[in-house]
């Protein structure tokens, strides 16, 4: 099977990996894949995806309004606030 | 021999203890095991009002159902007000502004919280050894080496050691591949993993949502009846809860079950089995058929899947559901010169190694290319997974299996995931196809270490499923 | 040069929905409140949160699936869509992607004096992100998530279309629709519609080209000023022999260029998969039949009554089709009166929105006014006023300071409609005027307005004008 691409898949999960740890984890995730692609072997043609094993909900809402927190109750736990606002170095894009 | 929680609500009635008396009992029995079963012990003056509340309620008669009962709460259940760590350096300073719908329920009926108990990092983990509060040992210690620290097994591994020490009555734990199931079957206590949709998720901190689902460990199976009446409700507010109708759990659950019980034992299950778990197997057998039960082989097609299908979907769900984990609004913010750089460090530095495994596993199996080949192929082998079982419960009433295929291990023992994450094998179905499964301590291994069995019942068929289990737990005598 | 090359254009709308609530959250679904005021802890990502659907936000899709002609499918999915920006709290957005709510619909443009026919390949539901801002600090950007989980309709068509003019007018009916059909507020400055373009160019007849997506217009001016400024960057590198990279591109409004979004080390991967935390949703045909009875009167469906049943002048049809809020003005007039709509519609579109312009009023403040208004237009169709006159009252009658009939004795404004007494007036005025009355009995009708006009003079204006024409012309034919 391909290399791991372990550069891209941290990225994408915003992870930075040290480099002398990106060999562990790339062969571990290796051996993983290798461990489960088993599932290869079975002919799912006519099958449909399983989404949720809870076949019907009724969490469905009416369009109302409801809200019982603050402001203070959202940004009480942030690490860095400003008045209202969460506060983050500056994006630039 | 430990006491029930029906034993406990006689003594607080009959005024042979007092709550405030039977709270410090334990609290200090879980002081004594804080930084091991134990992230965080709550602070008497915090319960005092609690606890004379159900004091007065219990002078003047009118007690609620698990009124003063000291608990333990897994630390993956939000409660207000209190630290919620998921074991995870990323959490470690937050508090939820909000309490878990099943918490509240436990409040509601009058329990009251010892402490949040330790668990693997994010529910990640099979012996709770992830945890960034360190792992927790299990009091259980084998006969051949007994300076051994053993694993009490994961990811309630804490849940699991606290029941099993005696520092809570019985512990509010998750499951998503076995994690309540296979630590009480190593540290001798019964687990409960009621079917999916039957407990609402609504303030878990979540690993994946389509399988993770709370549920008691304690010391016998009424006790996880008494639990289940107390938190099997529907909650609008997490649309995968059921609108099933929920029943009474424990107030039949030492009758005689109604018509002859069929229960199937997969052979499948059974195959490079050690003598100590098939004893098991056989002994639960032997004590049972004196019921009118009958025993039938069945055979699973898609046992040899599930490992690939749980690793493969758990994962997947888990790097989504992690993702909000930045530093940004809660959580351990580390420094960084950029927005860029403060989400890699705060991700990077707070998630441990299996947490960090398991988002990476995630994220391949999601990414493109590797979407149709992985996460929808899996998907796809749990329908058959499901349909595996529904036929065979054409079969059977029951399904009978080992819990897992060792006793407790030591720790540090296991280094290799693929290693660990076999522990789930005999669970790990279960909970891809949504079933309701109990472990209960079955009998001592030849290192002197407690094994399980696990019970499986049909969807929603929690009070049978119990009534089943109470009575191999009576006829299996392991307490005595 | 620029006829060599044609361009292709697709657009992807966003329609915020005009619900109470969030999509997913009870939060309110409101602009302009106080940062971080409309969020919960579910909009907010926080652990163990979980989201909840607001039905409202289906009977808007379905609505809109009525009015843009989609085939409404009854089985859709929500699923995440990963990325990590610090707008976005969860990580992800739930979206819809591999089965949208609503596929295959169209809508007829005008271009070119013709009908175009622009097909839309999809429509689905998703989630708003909340908004950073950037540009008060020099080192800090600030988060607000008020419009997290906001609910989106996001409408993507088919490359048909070829100019900025046809984008402008696709656009601008599409956000015309959804007003009509009270599925979104079309209030571009506050984002409540905004566009992504994905434009590409060709020589006629080849393949399509590499397109380039310039996100986020929410102005009809800066739309077209995009396509023009992206043709032509995309027409000069591909005549000096380059190729076009696939970009996204940001639309800078005061240099009015494109210019691409920072390169990212890797391409994006959205990591689609069926949110875990929903269920499929399954819509009943029945539901759908209950919706359909309440979907209002489409623009082009009044149009056509307008001009066909009410005998009003297209043009005229069309200024008042515009926009929703004089539909609603001029359809509560014709209610109240039984003066002709060609005469209310001439007056709405003349004087009345000319009094709303020039003082600052909207439309809709004349709702509760229009009553009077028709009083006023009635004393002008039955003559007891000239329509001079009716012009005089009008701007009274809409600030308020009275009702018609009073304003009209009070400012001395009745017609002079006696016969005898306009007699008296026409045989004075005939006095010493044989030369334009031989005139006039040769063939001339100017004179007959030099004649009319003396008249009105003589009795000060207030001499019905059509009375006197007729009478003049009686006597004059003696």
């Amino acid at each position: 099977m391909s290399d791991i691409d372990i550069k891209r898949i941290s990225y994408l999960a915003k992870l930075k990996l040290p480099s002398e740890k990106e060999t562990f984890y790339a062969n571990s995730l290796k051996d993983i894949i290798k461990w489960v692609d088993n599932l290869k072997e079975i002919d799912t043609s006519d099958v449909k995806p399983l989404h949720n094993v809870t076949e019907s909900t009724e969490s469905i809402r009416k369009d109302e309004i409801k809200k019982d927190n603050s402001v203070d109750d959202v940004l009480n736990n942030a690490p860095e606030r400003a008045n209202n606002f969460f506060k983050v170095p500056k994006v630039v894009e | 021999m430990k006491q029930s929680i029906s034993q406990i609500k006689k003594s607080l009635t009959d005024k042979k203890i007092g709550v405030a008396e039977l709270y410090s009992e334990y609290a200090n029995k879980a002081k004594a095991n804080l930084n091991n079963s134990y992230n965080y012990v709550i602070d008497d003056d915090e319960n005092k009002l609690f606890i004379e509340q159900s004091q007065q309620r219990y002078t003047s008669g009118d007690n609620l159902p698990l009124d003063g009962i000291p608990l333990g709460i897994k630390d993956l259940f939000c409660t207000k007000g209190i630290k919620t760590s998921a074991s995870s350096k990323i959490l470690s300073n937050f508090i939820p502004q909000y309490e878990s719908f099943v918490t509240k329920e436990l409040l509601n009926s009058g329990s009251i919280f010892i402490g949040k108990n330790n668990c693997d990092e994010f529910a990640m983990g099979s012996s709770n050894e992830t945890s960034h509060f360190g792992p927790v040992i299990n009091p259980w210690r084998s006969k051949t080496s007994p300076d051994d620290d053993l694993v009490p097994g994961g990811s309630s591994g804490g849940s699991a050691a606290a029941v099993a020490e005696g520092s809570c009555v019985a512990s509010m734990g998750t499951d998503t591949g076995g994690s309540i199931r296979q630590p009480a079957s190593l540290c001798g206590i019964v687990g409960l993993k009621p079917t999916f949709g039957s407990c609402s998720r609504w303030g878990i901190v979540a690993f994946a949502s389509s399988l993770d689902q709370a549920g008691p460990l304690a010391n016998c199976v009424e006790d996880a009846g008494h639990i289940l009446n107390a938190i099997n409700k529907h909650d609008f507010n997490d649309t995968t809860s059921s609108n099933h109708k929920r029943e009474d759990y424990v107030s039949e659950i030492h009758e005689k079950m109604e018509g002859k019980i069929k229960i199937g034992i997969p052979s499948d299950y059974l195959i490079d089995v050690n003598q100590d778990i098939l004893n098991q197997i056989e002994n639960t057998k032997k004590v049972l058929s004196k019921h009118e039960i009958e025993f039938v082989d069945v055979k699973f097609t898609t046992t040899d899947f599930a490992l690939s299908t749980y690793y493969i979907i758990a994962p997947a769900e888990a790097s989504s559901n992690l993702a909000r984990y930045d530093g940004i609004r809660f959580g351990v913010r580390e420094d960084g010169e950029s927005l860029d750089d403060i989400y890699l460090n705060s991700r990077t530095q707070g998630f441990g190694d299996e947490v960090t495994r398991r988002i990476l596993i995630g994220t391949y199996v999601l990414s493109a290319g590797y979407y149709d080949a992985y996460y929808r192929q899996a998907q796809k082998v749990r329908r058959l997974i499901k349909d595996d079982f529904q036929r065979v419960f054409n079969e059977v009433d029951f399904i009978l299996t080992p819990t897992t295929p060792n006793e407790a291990f030591k720790i540090g023992d296991k280094l290799d995931p693929i290693s660990m994450y076999k522990n789930d094998i005999y669970t790990v179905p279960t909970s891809l196809a949504g079933l309701p499964g109990i472990s209960i301590p079955s009998g001592l291994s030849s290192n002197g270490l407690p094994l399980g069995i696990q019970l499986i019942g049909n969807y929603f068929k929690e009070k049978q499923l119990l009534q089943l289990a109470a009575l191999a737990e009576k006829e299996l005598a392991f307490n005595e | 040069m620029n006829n060599k090359w044609e361009m292709v254009i697709g657009l992807e709308v966003h329609a915020q929905l005009k619900t109470s609530s969030k999509l997913f959250s009870s939060s309110p679904n409101r602009f302009g409140s106080e940062p971080n005021e409309n969020v919960n802890f579910i909009d907010s990502g926080m652990p163990g949160m979980l989201p909840v659907l607001n039905y409202g936000c289906i009977e808007k899709a379905i609505k809109t699936g009525f009015a843009l002609n989609f085939t409404i499918n009854k089985y859709s999915v929500f699923e995440r869509k990963n990325y990590f920006y610090p707008d976005l709290p969860q990580g992800y957005q739930i979206s819809q992607f591999e089965f949208p709510i609503l596929t295959e619909g169209f809508i007829n443009i005008d271009a070119d004096e013709k009908q175009k026919k622009i097909r839309i390949e999809r429509a689905h539901l998703e989630q708003d992100a909340g908004k950073s801002i950037h540009d008060i600090d020099q080192k800090y950007s600030f988060i607000d998530l008020n419009r997290v989980g906001t609910p989106l309709l996001e409408i993507v068509s088919y490359p048909d279309l070829s100019s900025a003019d046809e984008v402008v007018n696709y656009m601008s009916s599409l956000r015309q629709i959804l007003m009509y059909i009270d599925v979104c507020d079309g209030n571009m400055q506050e984002g409540s519609l905004r566009a992504d373009v994905n434009l590409s160019v060709r020589k006629p007849g080849e393949d399509l080209g590499t397109r380039c997506e310039i996100k986020n217009l929410n102005s009809f001016k800066f739309i077209r000023q995009a396509i023009e400024y992206e043709f032509q960057r995309q027409i000069e590198i591909l005549e000096n022999g380059g190729t076009i990279e696939q970009n996204t591109m940001l639309f800078d409004t005061s240099s009015g260029e494109t210019r691409a979004m920072r390169s990212k080390e890797f391409s994006h991967d959205y990591r689609y998969f069926p949110d875990p935390d929903l269920l499929p949703v399954n819509i009943t045909q029945e539901q759908i039949d209950q919706i359909k009875p309440t979907l209002e009167e489409l623009p082009h469906e009044k149009l056509e009554r307008y001009i066909n049943e009410l005998k009003i002048e297209k043009n005229i049809s069309k200024i008042i089709i515009s926009e929703k809020d004089n539909t609603k003005v001029f359809e509560k007039m014709i209610s109240e009166t039984d003066v002709s709509p060609k005469v209310i519609a001439s007056w709405l579109v003349g004087d009345i929105f000319a009094y709303v312009k020039e003082n600052n009023f909207e439309v809709l403040d004349l709702l509760d006014r229009t009553k009077l208004i028709m009083d006023l237009l009635k004393l002008v169709s039955e003559d007891v006023i000239s329509n001079k006159a009716g012009k005089e009252i009008l701007p009274k009658v809409l600030s308020g300071e009275g009702n018609p009939n009073e304003l009209v004795k009070e400012m001395g404004l009745e017609q002079v409609s006696d016969t005898s007494e306009l007699e008296k007036i026409i045989d004075e005025a005939l006095v010493g005027e044989d030369e334009n009355i031989a005139k006039f009995q040769g063939g001339s009708d100017r004179v007959l307005g030099y004649f009319v006009g003396k008249c009105l003079k003589a009795s000060k204006g207030k001499g019905n004008p059509k009375l006197i024409n007729k009478i003049l012309i009686e006597k004059l034919q003696k």
